[in-house]
């Protein structure tokens, strides 16, 4: 049970660019803890995985959007959506709570996915200011709870 | 497929749930496969693709398991094939990290993998059981040598961090005691004819005699320190010879502490149809059989291509790449039939024409977070010190699993371990991480199993499935509603055009799910292009 208190000291997206590499990282959250996450939080202990550090993306065979700038965040809706259905192989967080094991996709509250979207679309260059309540997140199509785990 | 003898009952379909659900699946899979309920890859055998169409050419895309397994076989039976793939070697991901390797992941981070020379990590797949015939069919042709690789290893760890004070406990102490004191319980059940409802007194005489040699238990069926437990979980001090020769028995952790520490979790780990003795892996590093395929091919893979645009017509299909060393100018490849086998994050950012319902199925499938980090340490101390020769240590730590060398065992000086191989949750959090942070976090939580771990570590690379060039993910999660929904439309030939790949598999992650999936593939390709006979 990692504690959340220096999840948040840690947190901060540009403190962690700033990490030497044997620093310390960002503590682990857990199933537990998740829940407690705020916007940023998830941000950094998540969606920066593959949208990178200040919502850059990244390019490959295929590439990761950029965050940073994203006039497709006009939309808060779209947004949304994303996290909580996934989209083109980025796993979805809408999950219902308690839902599948350790291995499977990780669960956020509609008051997160509210949270982490009003994080995105205010930073990384972006400056929506209308702010998304969980209600309104809640009222959007969520996935069915079921998934499966790795080999 | 009901039992045998047809009593109302049913006592004995019961009993082997009972068994199956404790002692595992190994008991369970042994009744059930004599009902045929068990079943094996579909793998048939070499593919017959006889009467070619003259000139016929195929087009794939992807030099992984998949695309190479089609391209050997097309090849073979007549049909001019070209293979275009992203990196600048095969076998996607099969893969293995050695010594001297660099990799340079999405977001720009290079590792430079400082193992001595023959020391690797296979951050993809890492071991093949042996009834995925398509693989072990493929490996013997390739000439592949092939290792054990030991699934259990009941000198290994279960480790919960909040039992047992954090300290690791072997496997086999773990499983006897579960064993046993499930054994007892299921004997006082029977003798107390609390069963006589659901088992005839005759079978519960044979199902105490099982249940006392299953669970080592004693005359009196109570799981005690006896030298039968010991001769399970292993003696305080064991037997030897001469004037030291008695053994010491040891003493069983209680029922409570066992079924409280939740380690009993682990103990079925090697009893699932995908685990099951015997696996193998290739000496050398898994990544030796996409080496070899990729040699076998030659020059019908052409490399760092990077596919922009996938169209067809009636008549065939065009792919648009680039060169990705030398970007800019867009190159183009015909073929009357295409075969692709890019992973669905990939292709579902390619600019192609097909129905609706397969681009659908391609934006459907979510794919899987997994990290794998290799650890060089100056000394082989796990079996030095720990007597842990191969296998795998199970922890409620975010490393999740040790992967001991199931190779150059005893050998003098340094060696290399899996030090994490993490998926869900926490393989996201350690992707969002550097690569040397997810290193550093590596060596300091296996340093709560292993205290060795700082004292003797080298250098390490780790491995975020989600921040490769080439997957952007590990691999294909299906749930039932996107399989009922999508996955028939992901297989369908569409067109001129087919997918392949473990995504179009019921063996999601698994390299058998790419040979069997290319196999079905090209047999209905092969078919379509009888059918229309010469080259159009």
């Amino acid at each position: 049970m990692r504690n959340v208190a220096l999840g948040v000291a840690l947190g901060a997206a540009a403190l962690l660019l700033m990490l030497s590499a044997y620093a310390d990282s960002p503590m682990f959250t857990s199933r537990a803890t998740l829940g407690s996450l705020n916007g940023e939080q998830i941000y950094d202990h998540i969606c920066q995985g593959c949208h990178m550090p200040g919502g850059q993306g990244a390019v490959g065979a295929g590439s990761y959007p950029k965050l940073a700038a994203n006039k497709n965040f006009v939309s808060w809706r779209f947004v949304a959506l994303t996290v909580l259905d996934g989209r083109n192989g980025m796993p979805p967080f809408g999950f219902p709570a308690g839902h599948g094991m350790n291995s499977g996709p990780a669960h956020l509250s509609d008051a997160q996915i509210a949270d982490v979207v009003n994080y995105v679309r205010s930073h990384f260059g972006n400056a929506y200011k209308a702010e998304v309540t969980a209600e309104e997140v809640q009222a959007l199509p969520h996935p069915a709870a079921e998934l499966m785990g790795p080999q | 497929m009901e039992n045998g003898d047809g009593s109302s009952s049913l006592s004995r379909r019961e009993l082997l749930r009972m068994i199956g659900a404790t002692a595992g699946a190994t008991a369970m899979y042994q009744a059930m496969s004599t009902l045929g309920f068990a079943a094996e890859s579909p793998y048939q055998g070499p593919v017959d693709l006889q009467g070619a169409p003259r000139g016929a050419s195929v087009l794939i895309l992807g030099a992984g398991m998949a695309g190479m397994t089609a391209a050997y076989e097309l090849r073979n039976a007549g049909y001019k094939v070209q293979v275009l793939e992203y990196n600048a070697r095969a076998g996607g991901r099969n893969w293995t990290l050695r010594g001297g390797d660099r990799y340079t992941e999405l977001g720009g981070h290079t590792q430079q993998c400082e193992f001595d020379k023959d020391f690797y990590i296979n951050p993809g797949p890492w071991r093949i059981p042996y009834h995925h015939h398509g693989m072990m069919h493929y490996t013997k042709l390739l000439n592949i040598p092939l290792e054990p690789f030991f699934q259990v290893n009941y000198n290994a760890y279960l480790h919960s961090s909040n039992a047992f004070g954090g300290k690791p406990q072997r496997y086999r102490e773990v499983k006897a005691d579960y064993q046993g004191h499930v054994a007892e319980l299921l004997a006082k059940a029977t003798r107390q004819n609390a069963l006589d409802a659901s088992v005839t007194k005759e079978d519960q005489e044979m199902l105490l005699e099982s249940l006392r040699q299953w669970g080592a238990l004693d005359t009196n069926y109570s799981y005690v320190s006896s030298d039968a437990s010991s001769d399970r979980r292993g003696y305080e001090k064991s037997p030897g010879g001469g004037l030291s020769a008695r053994p010491i028995p040891s003493k069983p952790a209680a029922l409570h502490d066992i079924l409280d520490s939740g380690l009993w979790s682990g103990v079925a780990n090697g009893d699932t149809f995908d685990m099951q003795t015997a696996l193998f892996q290739p000496a050398g590093g898994m990544g030796r059989i996409g080496e070899a395929f990729g040699k076998e091919l030659g020059p019908l893979i052409r490399y760092n291509a990077k596919v922009t645009d996938i169209h067809q017509d009636d008549r065939g299909v065009t792919v648009t790449f680039t060169d990705v060393q030398s970007p800019g100018a867009q190159q183009t490849v015909r073929a009357d039939w295409c075969l692709c086998t890019i992973p669905l994050p990939i292709l579902a950012q390619i600019s192609m024409n097909v129905s609706q319902s397969m681009a659908s199925a391609i934006s459907a499938v979510p794919y899987a977070a997994s990290v794998k980090a290799g650890l060089q340490f100056k000394r082989r101390f796990w079996e030095q010190d720990e007597k842990i020769f191969g296998g795998i240590t199970y922890t409620d730590l975010p490393i999740m699993n040790i992967g001991y060398p199931n190779t150059g065992f005893q050998s003098g000086g340094k060696g290399v371990l899996l030090g994490a191989y993490i998926w869900g949750l926490r393989a996201m959090e350690f992707t969002a991480m550097t690569p040397a942070e997810r290193v550093q976090k590596v060596v300091d939580y296996g340093s709560q199993i292993h205290p060795q771990y700082h004292k003797e570590f080298e250098n390490g690379v780790a491995v975020a499935w989600h921040r490769a060039p080439f997957t952007l993910g590990c691999f294909g999660m299906w749930t039932s509603a996107t399989r009922a929904k999508h996955y028939d439309d992901l297989c369908q030939i569409d067109g001129r055009l087919a997918l392949a790949g473990e995504h179009a598999s019921f063996l999601g992650g698994w390299q058998e799910g790419a040979v069997t999936s290319a196999l079905d593939t090209i047999g209905r390709l092969h078919q379509r292009a009888v059918a229309q006979g010469e080259r159009a």
